[in-house]
């Protein structure tokens, strides 16, 4: 989690929740795209040579083209008291009741009344229609169309003519541009221009909801995955805790444990020695065996503490130029007298030529040659064969780059192929009850890959199933640099990659 | 519900939900079909090509009560395809009372309770209390192979609470029963939290009336309760 879209997560599991469009009372600006609205109602209002004006509930326009009567309003406007009856007039038009009161009638024509157009006077004899906007049961405003000069107008009314200062005859050039036309006819081209803005509604009002509602699952569906992946990472941190509270109880307990043990062995192989005076054969049979046992224990135990430092990631390996066929001549003898005891014969083939020095942890690959070569010669009967082949520095493929092979070869058990990947988990063994007959804890082959893996290289299995097992290890001369001494790959679950860039 | 006093009127919100396919827009397209035009708007309805609802289906039903309120039932489909569940949710906000549309199909079993869980949960998502918002159950597709029997239909109106209504929307049959239920529901549990009737004087039979009057029931049991009467043809505020 970084940055503000992580607090968003924590609070918006269930929270308020925004309120939908769908719950909302859409205004007419709201269901008509007022751009190309604005263009309908100008060529209605240029096609019939008469202003119209539309405007919602709230008395805001959303259209207004004025034509032909600008010249003889602004002419009457001019008189202060003509102003003061303009103001009046276009009061009443525009903010008092779409009903036939307050000086309204309803307007002649067909389907006038249905649509609830009324007529309005304007003082200067002209006259308006005013239509509301219904829409499913609602009324989101009203669309007033004109002044325009009623057909049946004769002369100027009084209202106008008293006007002191009017030139009457400037007035009768004025209102010669005004659309003169029969309000039955006006009402119609409203009703006509009602039924266009109703289909504009309806589609401005689908495509209004559609956006809208898009955007809200959108929101909505982010809202889900936020808070699903607050959940998941959640899991994650408890998770790698877990994994390294294991790692370092792991630890912590083999290194309590070793330490006592040693002092076991320790007394034990003096009491032996008969630093403490002589012991009777018998005696000496016991304190020999619990030397022995001692000594499996604290193998078992170290190898515990090795892959527990392995998974933390805290093995380090301590880098250095080593001699690969020795750290092999040192491991072969380490196991030779196990193999002697058990009657199998050990076989060791080195290039017969010095070989460039690697760059690796010679502790640690000894101990990979000795994982191998005690798991050879612990599967592998009397009067069997185990052989450690060294190459020569040559390019291996697996690597893609310049390195050793090492192969460790036995004529033992075998491993059936199931198995291959299995036997190098921790822990595992293939038969449980060999536990018992071989002894061990499944672990060496678990440290075996992550020591190698460590420095680059690869370890893989070929067996034939009652016959032989053949391990190699490819290493490679120079560890590539990103896995120098750390062991990230193995690393139980990698934090997410460092800093943010951005 | 939104009761706005000042503007003087009621907006009821009634969700049509269930599983995909299972028949919620062509239960909208027929009650449009028999809804006289004054109390229904247009039939709104945003679908890809081939017919599933994408967003939602809005029909509006409308009518003024005798004493000049102005009463709007919003009918609303949700989109049934699994992938649209945040949509669902947005729909069913603030919804009065559900119906829920199953497939009779006794194969579609396991998608009626899966669709009936995710209205539980959207409900909680939404703050409405599921034992608080009044649920219809059609059995929709009962002219199908496979579909569930009258006897197996009452059976299951009798292991819940819910009114049952059997149909096949296709023909029509059972739509307008099942839109009374839902609104005579929505009305009565509005009732008991608004007083409807005490403070709005909207009564039962008005608010049931108002509608079903105007609404083409031949050929229904509804038809006996709300035959045309003259009086009604009227409307409230003279419009
Ligand atoms: N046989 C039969 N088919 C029906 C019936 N009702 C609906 N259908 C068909 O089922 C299909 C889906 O119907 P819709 O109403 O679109 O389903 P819906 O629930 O809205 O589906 P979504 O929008 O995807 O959630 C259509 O082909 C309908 O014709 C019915 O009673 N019987
Ligand atoms: N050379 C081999 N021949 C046959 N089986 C083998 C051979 N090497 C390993 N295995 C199988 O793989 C298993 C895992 O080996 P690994 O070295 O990890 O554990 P171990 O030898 O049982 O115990 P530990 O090494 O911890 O003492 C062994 O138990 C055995 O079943
Ligand atoms: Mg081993
Ligand atoms: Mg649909």
């Amino acid at each position: 989690m970084n940055g503000a879209s992580g607090n968003g997560a924590s609070d918006g599991v269930g929270a308020s929740r925004r309120e939908s469009v769908l719950q909302r009372r859409l205004s007419l600006a709201d269901m008509l795209d007022l751009p190309s609205f604005v263009e309908v109602v100008r060529s209605f209002s240029e096609l019939y040579r008469v202003g119209i004006k539309v405007m919602d509930t709230a008395g805001d326009k959303l259209a207004d083209v004025k034509v032909g009567h600008g010249d003889f309003c602004s002419y009457v406007f001019g008189f202060p008291e003509g102003r003061s009856r303009c103001t009046a007039t276009v009061a009443r038009v525009k903010d008092g009741p779409v009903a036939p009161v307050q000086s309204a009638r309803p307007a002649r024509g067909d389907g006038a009344e249905a649509a609830g157009i009324i007529a309005l006077p304007c003082f200067t004899g002209l006259r308006y229609l005013v239509m509301p906007v219904r829409w499913e049961g609602d009324t989101l405003g009203r669309v007033i169309l004109g002044p325009f000069t009623p057909e049946e107008l004769a002369d100027f009314p009084p209202s106008l003519t008293d006007i002191s200062g009017v030139d009457l005859s400037r007035a009768h050039e004025l209102v010669g541009r005004v659309r003169r036309v029969p309000e039955r006819t006006a009402a119609q081209v409203l009703v006509h221009f009602g039924q266009v803005l109703a289909a504009l509604v309806a589609s401005g009002q689908r495509a209004f909801l559609a956006t809208q509602l898009h955007i809200e699952a959108m929101l909505e569906t982010h809202r889900d995955l936020e808070a699903n992946n607050a959940r998941l990472a959640q899991a994650n941190t408890r998770l790698k805790e877990l994994d390294r509270l294991k790692s370092t109880f792991l630890g912590t307990v083999s290194h309590e444990l070793r330490t006592p043990l040693a002092s076991i062995i320790g007394y034990s192989e003096m009491l032996a020695e008969g630093l403490a005076g002589a012991l009777n054969p018998e005696q000496l049979l016991y304190v020999r065996t619990i030397v022995e046992k001692g000594e499996s224990l604290l193998n078992l135990i170290s190898s515990i503490l090795d892959l527990s430092q392995i998974e933390a990631g805290r093995l380090r390996l301590v880098m250095g130029p080593v001699d690969l066929g020795s750290v092999i001549q040192t491991a072969v003898s380490s196991v030779a007298p196990q193999a002697q005891r058990k009657g199998v014969e050990l076989e060791v083939r080195l290039p017969p030529l010095p070989q460039p020095r690697l760059a690796a942890d010679a502790d640690k690959l000894r101990q990979v040659v000795v994982n191998l070569l005690a798991n050879a010669v612990k599967f592998t009967s009397s009067g069997g064969r185990v052989s450690v082949v060294m190459s020569e520095a040559t390019a291996q493929k697996e690597l893609a780059a310049q390195g050793y092979r090492v192969s460790v070869e036995d004529t033992g058990m075998g491993i059936r192929a199931d198995q291959f990947e299995n036997i190098f988990q921790s822990f595992y063994q293939v038969d449980g009850s060999s536990t018992r007959e071989h002894g061990g804890a499944g672990l060496g082959l678990a440290i075996v890959k992550s020591l190698v893996e460590g420095h680059g290289g690869r370890v893989s299995v070929e067996s034939e199933f009652g016959r032989g097992s053949r391990f190699t290890v490819v290493l490679p001369l120079q560890p590539p640099l990103s896995e120098h001494g750390g062991f990230s790959a193995l690393a139980p679950m990698p934090s997410p990659g460092g800093q943010d860039r951005f | 519900m939104q009761l706005n006093h000042a503007q003087r009127e009621l907006t009821l919100k009634i969700v049509y939900y269930g599983p995909g396919l299972s028949g919620k827009t062509t239960n909208l397209r027929h009650l449009h079909a028999k809804a006289s035009p004054e109390v229904r708007g247009r039939l709104l309805t945003v679908e890809t090509h081939d017919d599933r609802t994408l967003f939602f289906d809005l029909l509006p039903v409308f009518f003024s009560t005798s004493s000049g309120f102005k009463v709007k039932v919003k009918l609303f489909t949700v989109p049934g395809q699994v992938i649209h569940n945040a949509t669902r949710r947005i729909v069913l906000q603030g919804a009065d009372a559900v119906v829920f549309i199953a497939d009779s199909r006794r194969g579609a079993t396991a998608d009626n309770n899966a669709y009936w869980r995710n209205l539980q949960e959207n409900m909680k998502e939404n703050n409405l209390d599921p034992s608080q918002v009044p649920v219809v159950i059609q059995f929709n597709k009962k002219d199908l192979p496979d579909a569930r029997t009258d006897a197996e239909i009452e059976e299951s109106r009798r292991r819940g609470g819910e009114a049952v209504v059997g149909a096949v929307a296709l023909r029509g049959e059972g739509v307008l029963e099942t839109f009374h239920a839902v609104a005579q529901a929505a009305y009565r549990r509005l009732d008991m939290r608004a007083h409807l009737a005490r403070n709005l004087g909207l009564t039962e039979a008005e608010f049931l009336g108002q509608i079903f009057r105007r609404m083409d029931l031949t050929g229904t049991a509804l038809a006996a309760m709300y035959g045309r009467a003259a009086g009604e043809a009227r409307s409230g505020d003279g419009r």
